[in-house]
């Protein structure tokens, strides 16, 4: 830790202040001045890779905003949070997208919730709300009420589109499955050039609700509710992030209890994108296959949490169902059937020829190009990137059992496969370890106290990656900010990597291999910018290589 | 109600949903519960279908193309509610990004294009189980009873 | 091409794993959070369940021209979470595992209990119900007992004014 703070004296008179907001986290305080070069010795001396940028209207306690911008040290094992204060009338700061592309959507997204400007910002349209939004109303400044609709007429949204391309609309409905997400494939023959996103379509205003009506205890029931899939992840994390701020000792028991549930979390999920992966290469009995496995793991957790997706047993402090030891042996049992019809299925899957010849080589993400994005999770480690939270920042009980993290030097779709099917048999394997040495005692801490204006900030690793919180507590046990990070929210802008210069035939795939929680039988409408003809393609047609 | 003497084929909407119900809803797909069973299908097009599957909580971003598909699916048709969300909203039916689920439609609907409220099977669960949406498409089908009424107690 | 013809003979062997739902009754794992079912005769009105309650499923309104404290349950915002079971100070609430809940109408999804409530004695307004009050007068002293039936303000007046008689405030 002193080594870490001595690195920062290079930087005398532009960092202001080195605290410690817990063991693995630290704070440095700049100014808008100093930001680039605070952020360019981060990244190049310290190797940091970029997270995320947290927005904080903190007029009601200092007059000012703050711009928290959070790098990983993943060697270190530390987080460093870069804190800029912004002027309370009129914020602005210069924009770090120049320097590191990750920083994109974050800036993007500060800019519509909380109107702080950046400057020389290459990209100003709007990112998060509709594009029905009225200018000037940003709706995590904290004059704004939650329930304020302040909704304008319907826009349609305008991509940048070049005149020599073709523009593959991907979404915004996916007639099929999964959440609407807009792409924007541009496309020269047959090869993709550039893409466009529009998202946002699932954007329910989760942090401002949790930041207005909701308590202390009862944000991690919302938490869940951020993703279907990891949902218990962002319980997790905010949990954590509430414990570390306010120094609550969790029963080792509890800790247990979650890293249990959260490694049946990530077995469904990646079982559920290995069916979905399958859907869409068109192997649809691989599909089934995939699901009839993962079924048994939705089972389980249904009967160690009383809800089959939702589990809904995190509090502050701990936990609320305690583990029964009559269901440890029924555990063990349903892992080994899962284990045991899964090593037949992957066996199958990769003896089939036409599955990995798709796989390979596609959707290439070169090592230096994830850095930059600061990609995270089966992505980040399909191209060479030893990144795991398990394991670079330990939460919970992983620092207590023994598992390997799967890297993959190829950087292509197959690669991304093979990360997500070996982490299944060690997250088989990390539950046998949580069991064998699972502790007795109490779930749930008893004193639950939080001071106000404490900050926090945790990572959990999620199926997808790193998910990260950040909370700043507020009065009456309820949170001043609460900032969360998805993982895909990392990786989607990554796609621009992806898919440049990939057969449009693969496209759907290397969208798919990020698990963006995508369906194959998306719908694309081609529009030929020529002559303005339009065709209607099922992404089950592109995907065997339909062309116009 | 028997609505349909034959097989229906459903569209898939999500407008907003967390993923949970959605999941939940290819889960009825797959071999453990199978609803092709009943001849229920999911189709890529709103104009094939005869229901349309809603869930989430109809954000605002959302809300135009929802409009779109509701009015795109020939009569007769049947709207089938999957969640607390699309009910009535869920958790975030008054935040400032959503609408407040299939009440607020439905009004929007009457007042702008002045249609009325088509036959609703609502489901709630957060996410239903498989076999609870099994038997709301069920209870569409006229194959099962609703169990659920509406009661008022007073007590001293 | 063998590997394939060999997924066959797997999936053969593994027969039909589809359940024959609805037509035979699901099993429901014990624990499983469905339903929350309100019995009535325990409610004592405290509005603890409504206060926990994270989508606001479970609403409290006093309506003074009535005489009464509403509680309205709307099924179709509850998120099955069962944080109202665990704080109901009377477990009038139970998780059941009941999850058949669909419904062709909204109005079927709603519950509505209505309790009494109490006038204050000293300054005559509606500050609590009934059963809220008995069950707190059950387990005071006796000599606060009589307390129970004034509103907190009036309560607060009452202890204020009883000091200044003791001599104790000027």
């Amino acid at each position: 830790m002193h080594q870490l703070i001595s690195s920062f004296e290079g930087l005398q008179g532009k960092v202001k202040g080195i605290n410690y907001l817990n063991d693995g986290v630290v704070l440095v305080d700049t100014t808008p001045n100093s930001l680039f070069d605070v952020v360019n010795f981060i990244t190049r001396e310290l190797k940091g890779i970029f997270t995320v940028i947290i927005g904080v209207d903190a007029r009601e306690i200092d007059g000012s905003f703050h711009n928290i911008y959070v790098f990983s040290l993943d060697e270190l094992k530390k987080y460093v949070l870069v804190r800029v204060m912004l002027e309370g009338s009129d914020p602005k700061v210069p924009s770090i997208t120049p320097l590191i592309k990750g920083a994109d959507w974050s800036e993007r997204e500060i800019r519509d919730l909380l109107g702080i400007k950046f400057i020389n910002h290459p990209d100003p349209r709007k990112l998060i709300v509709p594009e029905s939004w009225h200018d000037g109303v940003f709706p995590l400044r904290k004059e704004v009420s939650y329930k304020l609709r302040a909704h304008g007429p319907y826009e349609p949204y305008q991509p940048r589109r070049s005149e020599d391309v073709i523009a593959l609309p991907y979404g915004p409905y996916h007639p099929l499955l999964h959440e609407p997400e807009y792409f924007e494939l541009h496309v020269k023959g047959e090869t993709v050039i550039d893409i466009e996103y529009r998202g946002f379509h699932v954007h329910r205003g989760i942090e401002k609700l949790g930041e207005a009506r909701l308590t202390i205890n009862q944000i991690p029931f919302v938490a869940e509710r951020i993703c279907g899939i990891c949902g218990y992840v962002h319980s997790v994390c905010y949990c954590q992030v509430i414990e570390g701020a306010a120094g609550i000792e969790v029963p080792e028991r509890a800790l247990y209890i979650r890293s249990l549930i959260l490694e049946i979390e990530r077995i469904h999920s990646h079982l559920l994108w290995l069916g979905v992966a399958c859907h869409v290469l068109g192997f649809d009995t691989g599909f089934m296959h995939a699901w009839r496995i993962r079924e048994p793991v939705m089972h389980l957790a249904e009967l160690l949490t009383g809800n089959r997706k939702t589990y809904g047993i995190n509090l502050v402090g701990g936990v609320r169902r305690d583990l029964k030891e009559e269901h440890i042996d029924k555990v063990i049992k349903v892992l080994n059937e899962v284990k045991e019809g899964y090593t037949k299925f992957i066996n199958y899957l990769t003896g089939v020829r036409e599955v990995i010849k798709r796989l390979e080589g596609s959707g290439l993400l070169p090592r230096t190009e994830a850095i930059s994005y600061g990609v995270v999770g089966p992505v980040a480690r399909a191209s060479a990137l030893k990144r795991d939270v398990r394991v670079d920042h330990p939460y919970a009980a992983y620092k207590d059992v023994y598992f390997k993290v799967p890297v993959y030097n190829d950087c292509d779709n197959m690669a991304r496969l093979m990360v997500r099917v070996e982490e299944v048999f060690e997250s088989i394997d990390i539950i046998k370890q949580l069991l064998d040495k699972l502790p007795k005692g109490p779930i749930l801490a008893e004193n639950v106290e939080v001071a106000e204006y404490r900050e926090g900030f945790s990572a959990v690793e999620a199926p997808r990656g790193e998910d990260v919180h950040y909370v700043m507590t507020g009065k009456y046990s309820r949170v001043y900010r609460w900032k969360v990070r998805a993982p895909s929210y990392s990786n989607i802008p990554a796609l621009k990597v992806m898919l440049h210069e990939c057969p449009l035939s693969d496209a759907p795939l290397t969208i798919a291999s990020i698990d963006p929680c995508f369906s194959c039988t998306d719908r694309l409408i081609v529009v030929d910018v020529n002559t303005g003809k339009r065709f209607k393609v099922p992404m089950r047609a592109l995907a065997k290589g339909w062309r116009p | 109600m028997s609505l349909y003497k034959r097989s229906i084929w459903v569209f898939h909407l999500n407008t907003g949903g967390c993923n949970a119900c959605d999941i939940e809803i290819l889960d009825v797909l797959t071999p453990y519960h199978d609803v092709e069973r009943f001849g229920i299908k999911l189709v890529a097009s709103p104009r094939h279908a005869d229901a349309l599957l809603i869930s989430g909580p109809v954000t605002r971003e959302a809300l135009p193309k929802v409009i779109d598909a509701l009015l795109a699916v020939p009569e007769p048709k049947v709207v089938i509610a999957v969640g607390s969300c699309p009910i009535s909203g869920g958790i975030w039916y008054d935040t400032y990004s959503t609408i407040g689920g299939l009440n607020e439609l439905y009004r929007i609907l009457k007042e702008e294009y002045g249609i009325n409220e088509p036959l609703t099977v609502r489901i709630p669960g957060c996410p239903p189980r498989p076999e609870a949406i099994i038997h709301g498409v069920a209870l569409a089908l006229g194959i099962v009873k609703q169990k659920v009424k509406f009661n008022h107690i007073v007590i001293g | 091409m063998r590997k394939r013809l060999q997924l066959i003979k797997e999936a053969l062997s593994i027969g039909v794993v589809t359940r024959k739902y609805p037509f035979i009754p699901a099993e429901v794992p014990e624990g499983f959070r469905g339903l929350p079912q309100f019995d009535a005769s325990k409610c004592i009105g405290c509005t603890a369940c409504g206060n926990v309650c994270t989508p606001n499923a479970i609403t409290f309104v006093d309506d003074t021209s009535l005489g009464i404290r509403r509680l309205e349950y709307y099924l179709g915002r509850c998120i099955f979470c069962g944080r109202c079971a665990d704080v109901c100070p009377t477990s009038a609430i139970t998780i059941t595992k009941e999850f058949e809940l669909a419904s062709l109408n909204d109005r079927d999804l709603r519950l509505v209990i209505d309790i009494k409530l109490i006038k204050c004695q000293s300054c005559g307004r509606y500050f609590t119900t009934f059963r809220h009050l008995n069950t707190v007068a059950g387990k005071l002293q006796e000599g606060v007992v009589d307390l129970v039936n004034i509103c907190p303000e009036c309560r607060r007046k009452l202890a204020l004014d009883s000091l200044i008689k003791l001599g104790g405030l000027k």
